[in-house]
């Protein structure tokens, strides 16, 4: 079987990953993330509102060894390249390697309102 | 020349645009950016009459009733879009259905002659980009007497 966080995702992360700091309650923790943020429309009666959907893709593995809890994710601060967002909510995408040593893609919204 | 329907689409326009803390107003523009909110948006109706029933004598250039439904949509975003909509939904319909232009001078509405307007109902719709997005499409109707030799 592939190891896929040594022979896929590390790799990855290692060129394309970004500091992070994940803020869950009290505690806050370093970890490495990838910016994932894509152009969004919102099409309503006829009417497109074009905007941004922020996004960001963690390890699952790495969450696991810094003691966070994907369930204990929604409403923290995830900061990186620069700006704050809280987690909102997060898509799991496991891989043949099982649920737990797959990718996570929080869905980030705007920090500073709430 | 005398067109009603432009009448009523540009003072529309005036009207919402005056509402205060929106950030952009449009005309019929069905592309706009996040950065343009709140926004609102006047998109040109729709017209009805009822000649089709009506194939008597009647000389074709006679003035005629036509029924006008613009549709308006207010687009927002936030933690807080749901009451933010409801703020400018009740200014739009205030400003509209009491705008002493739109009334009297336009649509000609009770004691000035036999126009009305009406507001129809709402439809909301929500989802997530940046933050919560919403948007409310409103429509109105507008009865005004269609004068052909006037266009």
């Amino acid at each position: 079987m592939i190891d896929y966080s040594a022979l896929l995702y590390d790799p990855i992360y290692d060129v394309l990953g970004v500091p992070a700091t994940l803020t869950v309650g009290a505690t806050e923790v370093a970890l490495t993330v990838v910016d994932d943020l894509k152009p969004k429309v919102e099409a309503s009666g006829g009417l497109q509102t074009r905007g941004v959907e922020p996004g960001a893709f963690a390890r699952m593995p790495e969450l696991s060894a810094l003691g966070v809890a994907i369930n204990d994710c929604i409403g923290a601060v995830l900061a990186f390249n620069g700006r704050s967002w809280t987690v909102r909510n997060f898509d799991l995408r496991g891989n043949p390697n099982g649920e737990d040593a797959g990718e996570v893609r929080f869905l980030l919204k705007e920090a500073a309102v709430g | 020349m005398v067109d009603v329907r432009e009448d009523i689409l540009a003072r529309l326009l005036e009207v919402v645009a005056a509402i205060p803390n929106l950030r952009s107003s449009h005309r019929s523009n069905v592309d706009i950016n996040e950065t343009q909110l709140p926004a609102v948006v006047v998109l040109d109706g729709d017209e009805e009459t009822n000649d089709s029933t009506d194939l008597s004598m009647r000389p074709a250039n006679r003035p005629t009733i036509v029924q006008l439904t613009p549709g308006i949509m207010i687009v927002d975003q936030g933690e807080l879009v749901g009451s933010a909509l409801s703020v400018l939904r009740s200014e739009l319909i205030k400003r509209v259905l009491t705008d002493t232009e739109l009334n009297e001078q336009i649509v000609k509405t009770g004691r000035f002659g036999n126009g009305a307007i009406r507001y129809l109902g709402c439809q909301t719709d929500l989802g997530w980009a940046r933050e919560l997005h919403g948007a409310l499409a409103m429509q109105f109707l507008f009865k005004y007497a269609l004068r052909p030799e006037q266009l």
